[in-house]
């Protein structure tokens, strides 16, 4: 009989390593975390559960550890595309919102974190932090009130409408500006990555910056965390930063480079939000796989009507196709021989925001279709679909929303010059 | 020069896991309360004509054996790894990284995943420690 793990994943691509990695991520899920999920979703203000389990993930389990250098304290995995899918799926089979907060604390990291583009020095400094017994989290602060969508459009806008500036005192950054919904915003987060402008309306690529602060400086002040629809384990908040002053050195690279290697980061989210899909998808797939076999309703098990049988079989395509896509993307980046293209070739982006996209809407519809068919009872917490249904929206919301994946997917397939 | 792998090879390894800081620093709770030992498979290939076995105790960052051993089944190690003499060879000259093997599915690993991530730098370290020491090899 067929299980989550029958559906495409190539064992050419993905190492047993990984795929056993996944498994340990899979049962520290049930073991540990599934107990506690539909609390950790009442705890979205007091955010006392989810500490804890992160640490387990990012300290215990080493995800934090992964990508980081060995002179740093890292384990310095190779495949870094392959190691988040696998990471991101199966998280998020459990809570989407715990992946999100997990992943998240190194994807901000990512342009100095890769070869060939690390910055040793940061590495060095924080590497101990990120890799030690305690847990110490990451966040990037994008998205501004004003701006979210047209900050991640690079190709187009160049940060041009980023408000939050970096000004050279001396040999200090002066960063001042407003930051809203980084994922690990509020008080989990210990460093931020903050996207900034040195100067107000340019769209010159040396003008973006990628600049480090820890939460804890001087000016840094946080909101109090959203209520959202769902991923309550993830905390959204404002920051300000009002004057804040951090090196001269913790500008991750030098003008031109920050937007470059950004790229690859904006890349890799795109990837790692389709795994998202694909983690929460494999989880509809079983709780309806059980529901539609236990059910009996007119003398048979509700799969064998045929209306049934027809939704079931859409949600397994849209889980075959998302994953084939995304493994397919995840190989092409980690292995850039293939295409010939750099990692933080804008052509990625552009490409895997289709993947992005396709994923939204399939995880959207099977949520969506696996509630249809159970009914009132995929509308309760109990059977946690509706969990799911919540937390998957938010997938299509970040990352420059579907519109600006359509556009750029457009962008790439169809060499659009204006959009 | 000991030739690689030969019992000569082993006693090399031994030696410099047992000199090696890193070794000792990343693998103090290695092998404490779980068995940390390892059997290493090498099969044929590259100028090794059959599967040869290598096994190494190792707990609280040193290394108790490393000896060559005909009959797998004689030992009970908490790790297996195979792979092949060439890969093997990368490894031991210093040009593949041991994990990064791993991850990639040059060598297959069965034990428990969770230590593996856990005590990754260990592992690197054991690794490196290879590399410290000249060695010969089959087919050059």
């Amino acid at each position: 009989m067929p299980t989550i793990d029958d559906f495409i994943r190539p064992k050419e691509w993905v190492s047993d390593f990984l795929t056993d990695l996944g498994k340990v991520i899979r049962q520290w899920g049930e073991d540990t975390y599934r107990p506690v999920r539909q609390q950790v979703d009442e705890d979205w203000q007091t955010h006392k559960l989810v500490p804890p389990l992160m640490k387990e993930v990012l300290v215990d389990l080493g995800v934090n550890a992964a990508l980081f250098p060995s002179e740093a304290g890292g384990t310095d995995m190779p495949e870094p595309m392959a190691l988040t899918g696998i990471v991101c799926e199966e998280l998020a089979r459990i809570d989407s919102g715990f992946a999100t907060a997990c992943i998240c604390s190194i994807w901000g990291l990512i342009p100095i974190l890769l070869e060939p583009h690390r910055n040793m020095e940061l590495l060095m400094e924080f590497g101990p932090k990120f890799c030690g017994e305690e847990l110490y989290v990451g966040s990037l602060a994008m998205t501004e009130p004003a701006s979210g969508a047209d900050i991640e459009n690079l190709g187009r806008m160049k940060g041009k409408t980023i408000q939050t500036t970096a000004v050279l005192d001396g040999n200090e950054w002066v960063i001042n500006g407003h930051k809203i919904w980084p994922s690990n915003s509020g008080k989990v987060g210990d460093l931020y990555v903050v996207l900034c402008t040195t100067k107000k309306g340019s769209d010159h690529p040396g003008d973006f910056a990628l600049i480090l602060v820890p939460a804890d400086t001087i000016g840094v002040t946080l909101g109090s965390p959203y209520r959202k629809a769902g991923m309550s384990a993830d905390m959204n908040s404002d920051i300000w930063f009002e004057n804040v002053r951090v090196p001269k050195r913790y500008r991750c690279h030098s003008p031109g480079d920050d937007l470059k290697y950004f790229r690859r980061a904006l890349t890799m989210g795109n990837i790692g939000s389709a795994a998202m899909s694909v983690g929460v998808m494999k989880s509809v797939y079983e709780i309806i796989k059980k529901w539609t076999t236990e059910r009996i309703i007119a003398g048979k098990p509700l799969k064998e009507h045929s209306m049934v049988a027809e939704m079931l079989s859409e949600v397994a395509m849209l889980i075959e196709s998302t994953s084939a896509w995304m493994w397919t993307y995840t190989r092409e980046l980690d292995h850039p021989e293939i295409s010939g293209w750099e990692p933080w070739d804008e052509r990625f982006i552009l490409k895997t925001r289709g993947l992005a996209l396709y994923a939204n809407n399939a995880v959207e519809r099977a949520c969506s279709r696996a509630m249809d068919f159970m009914g009132s009872y995929g509308y309760v917490r109990e059977f946690d679909i509706e969990k799911h249904w919540r937390d998957q929206k938010v997938i299509g919301l970040w990352m420059g929303g579907k519109g600006l994946k359509t556009l750029e997917n457009a962008r790439y397939w169809f060499d659009l010059e204006t959009l | 020069m000991a030739l690689y792998p030969s019992q000569e090879w082993c006693d090399d390894w031994k030696a410099a896991m047992n000199n090696d800081k890193s070794v000792a620093e990343t693998g103090r709770k290695w092998g404490v309360d779980f068995n940390g030992n390892w059997l290493f498979e090498v099969t044929p290939g590259a100028g090794l004509e059959k599967t040869v076995y290598v096994y190494l105790a190792a707990a609280a960052g040193k290394c108790s054996k490393a000896k060559m051993i005909d009959d797998p089944s004689a030992v009970d190690p908490g790790y297996f790894v195979t792979g092949s003499y060439a890969d093997f060879k990368s490894v031991v000259k210093g040009e593949k990284d041991f994990l990064a093997g791993v991850v990639k599915g040059s060598f297959k690993l069965r034990g428990d995943m969770t230590r593996i991530i856990r005590n990754a730098r260990f592992i690197r370290a054991v690794a490196n420690s290879i590399s410290s020491f000249k060695s010969e090899y089959l087919g050059e």
